[in-house]
């Protein structure tokens, strides 16, 4: 059992260290992230046309295309990692503590990725940041993304992970470092008194449950943007808030699955405090997210299928058998795929963490083809009016685009894992004293 | 109060496209995009095949989809009917598009100089010294003008990028005691415009006179367009004659 203590002269968990693997990797993201700013900057000064997205209807385009793909995948991707942080302090799951922050900094990364590709689409994004604090008008379902997501849910998401990492900071404050600034910063005065860890305590639990409803109403939001247009097949429907939040929910899990597996891997001794236990709670959570989220699928399938509207009949051929088939069915087989993965593991009561790592790895890029299939097919084919059907396929400009935010996603957690450690000291500690 | 509507009378319609012109010239819209559009439909296996024509302006709808979701207000409904953009405002977010089902709306994806249709080479010097570098050489000055009680802008004027566009009933003439520049080019009069609040306008004599139907009725949205003669165009028909489109 590895342990950290207050006495340790150094940074735990490689803060501070700026190792060349280290170096490589943000090399490596810096210069795709260039890359995707280069890219946006050329959209910026020709106009969203260089993009392969056009007008629905006489010019036979989707008007939303990869970067609001971009906005439900990322948005959908913070789900699970405060969630799983609320459930755990609330209900006391000690085994889940060590990826506490690992799961918090996964939402807020993605959330501001998100929130990032948004701008990314509007066609004058400057206005789209005044004009929504001058006009704002909360009928419409984007005030939601706007307000209770790029707002509420990021601020609430970096306070949580500030809150949570004050008597950390106060313990790193301890030690003689080049960061000892930042984590003085950070700790605000904290200094771990029993007044005050039982006053952080109580702030987290009361923040813990609070958190909650916010996620579910804030994400809810954005599958209400599709589910209250009537104008569009496949649409309408009260199952795009629900359909939404199972898919994020499996989305994020896998993601945060694959995540704590690296911050395993690279911690080397001390990623050994995630212990495997860890795992077979991700693998059963994302078990069961993945299931709902399929069954949803199903049910939503089923009933295109089953309906005799026109626009929706023409919609489904498009899916199933049309152009889009070619993302329908080797999505729909990775799903499968991966959670016959996850069933098998769960039989055998034994979790390998490189098959989970294989499931997660194919229930999210299922995910990000199926948030596809939910913006896109619907605008091109199947509209109210015998418009023939369009078509879309995004440009080089659109993927490099999408490549820089993966990349500043990557960054954000990279750096991060470099100036505050990403397994809690404290909750360690109380751990070992529990083992103990 | 007044309260303008369009009568459209497929009886008469001929599928000219004269008005898809008249509405480019007026409002100076870019390539592809098309504020009032005519459908070309046939119907039937060739030899016995049957053509019709349905034009679609935007319907005005009093209960705008597109108004509902515009997240800043951009898209605004007037008291006397018409439905117009504040392209001043509009962060073009294109959500207006995807709620309308009836696929009026029109986002300017570039600068309106690199949209023009190619029909002389915008960068020739010659043409240049006769234009004075202007692309188009002209542009309709009204549209950029402010209107209404409101004050505001109607649609792109002057087609801004990144903002979102479509018919706006020609408010610009409206306002001055014109028609829309549709209906004045129609030739066979399809097109009836004016104020249906007032029992005696032409539109209001059309639309109690022949039985009228609405396009699109299931979605609820209660437009301003009212067809008379033909039918509701179903999924049985196909369209022909398409016009090139892209951006």
């Amino acid at each position: 059992m590895v342990t950290e203590t207050k006495t340790d002269r150094s940074l735990p968990q490689g803060v501070g260290e700026f190792t060349p693997g280290w170096w490589a990797f943000t090399v490596a993201a810096v210069l795709v992230l260039v890359a995707g700013v280069a890219a946006y900057v050329y959209q910026l000064i020709e106009g969203m046309s260089v993009t392969g997205l056009a007008n629905t209807g006489t010019q036979g385009g989707a008007t939303w295309g990869l970067y609001v793909v971009m906005v439900e995948y990322f948005i959908g991707v913070s789900l699970a990692g405060i969630v799983l942080v609320a459930f755990t302090k609330v209900f006391d799951i000690g085994a889940l503590r060590p990826v506490s922050r690992v799961a918090v900094l996964l939402t807020v990364a993605s959330l501001m990725v998100g929130v990032l590709s948004v701008l990314l689409d509007l066609g004058n994004p400057l206005r789209g940041i005044i004009n929504m604090m001058l006009y704002a008008r909360p009928q419409s379902p984007f005030f939601g993304t706007f307000t209770l997501v790029a707002v509420g849910l990021t601020l609430t998401s970096l306070v949580y992970l500030y809150l949570d990492g004050r008597p950390d900071a106060a313990r790193l404050v301890e030690v003689d470092s080049g960061l000892r600034w930042y984590h003085r910063l950070w700790a605000a005065g904290y200094s771990n008194t029993d007044a005050e860890r039982a006053r952080h305590r109580r702030t987290m639990f009361w923040m813990s449950i609070l958190v909650v409803p916010l996620v579910v109403i804030a994400l809810s939001t954005e599958g209400l943007v599709f589910g209250i247009q009537v104008g569009r097949p496949g649409w309408y429907g009260s199952l795009q808030g629900p359909d939404f939040l199972a898919l994020a929910a499996a989305s994020s899990l896998a993601n945060l699955i694959v995540l704590t597996v690296i911050v395993r891997r690279i911690g080397g001794n001390r990623g050994q405090l995630v212990k495997p236990v860890v795992f077979r709670w991700l693998g059963g959570l994302l078990l069961v997210a993945t299931a709902v989220s399929v069954y949803f699928q199903i049910v939503e399938t089923f009933t295109l299928l089953y309906a005799t509207p026109g626009g929706e009949r023409q919609l489904a051929d498009a899916l199933l058998t049309g152009p889009y088939a070619w993302i329908f069915w080797p999505s729909l087989l990775m799903t499968v795929a991966g959670l016959l993965l996850l069933v098998l593991q769960a039989a055998r009561k034994k979790w390998n963490v490189g098959w989970l790592v294989a499931a997660s790895v194919l229930v999210s890029t299922s995910a990000l083809a199926e948030r596809y299939l939910t913006v896109v097919p619907s605008q091109t084919h199947g509209m109210m009016l015998p418009y023939e059907p369009g078509s879309y396929f995004p440009t080089w400009v659109e993927f490099t685009v999408v490549a820089g935010l993966f990349a500043l996603g990557a960054l954000l957690i990279g750096l991060f894992m470099k100036v505050f450690p990403i397994i809690p000291l404290n909750d360690i500690a109380e751990e070992v004293k529990l083992d103990a | 109060m007044t309260k303008y509507a369009m009568a459209v009378d497929l009886n008469l319609c001929q599928g000219c496209r004269g008005c898809m012109t008249a509405c480019k010239v007026e409002n100076n819209t870019v390539e592809g995009n098309f504020w009032m559009y005519v459908f070309r439909f046939e119907e039937g296996n060739y030899p016995d095949t049957k053509m019709s024509f349905l034009p679609r302006p935007c319907q005005h709808c009093d209960n705008a989809p597109c108004v509902k979701v515009c997240p800043v207000g951009a898209r605004y409904k007037r008291d006397d009917g018409l439905v117009l953009t504040d392209a001043d405002r509009c962060i073009g977010c294109r959500y207006c598009e995807l709620a309308c089902p009836y696929g009026v709306n029109y986002f300017n994806w570039q600068k309106p100089e690199k949209a023009q249709y190619p029909i002389v080479d915008w960068e020739d010097p010659d043409l240049e010294a006769a234009t004075g570098g202007a692309i188009p050489p002209y542009k309709n000055p009204d549209l950029d003008q402010l209107w209404g009680e409101e004050q505001r802008r109607t649609a792109g004027g002057g087609n801004l990028d990144g903002v979102m566009e479509k018919c706006t009933f020609c408010v610009q003439r409206v306002e001055r005691g014109r028609q829309p520049a549709c209906v004045e080019t129609c030739p066979t009069n399809a097109l009836v415009f004016g104020d249906i609040d007032d029992p005696e306008t032409p539109v209001s004599n059309y639309i109690k006179k022949n039985r009228t139907w609405t396009l699109l009725e299931e979605a609820g949205t209660r437009p301003s367009v009212y067809y008379i003669g033909g039918k509701p165009p179903s999924r049985e028909v196909s369209e022909i004659e398409r016009p090139k489109a892209t951006v």
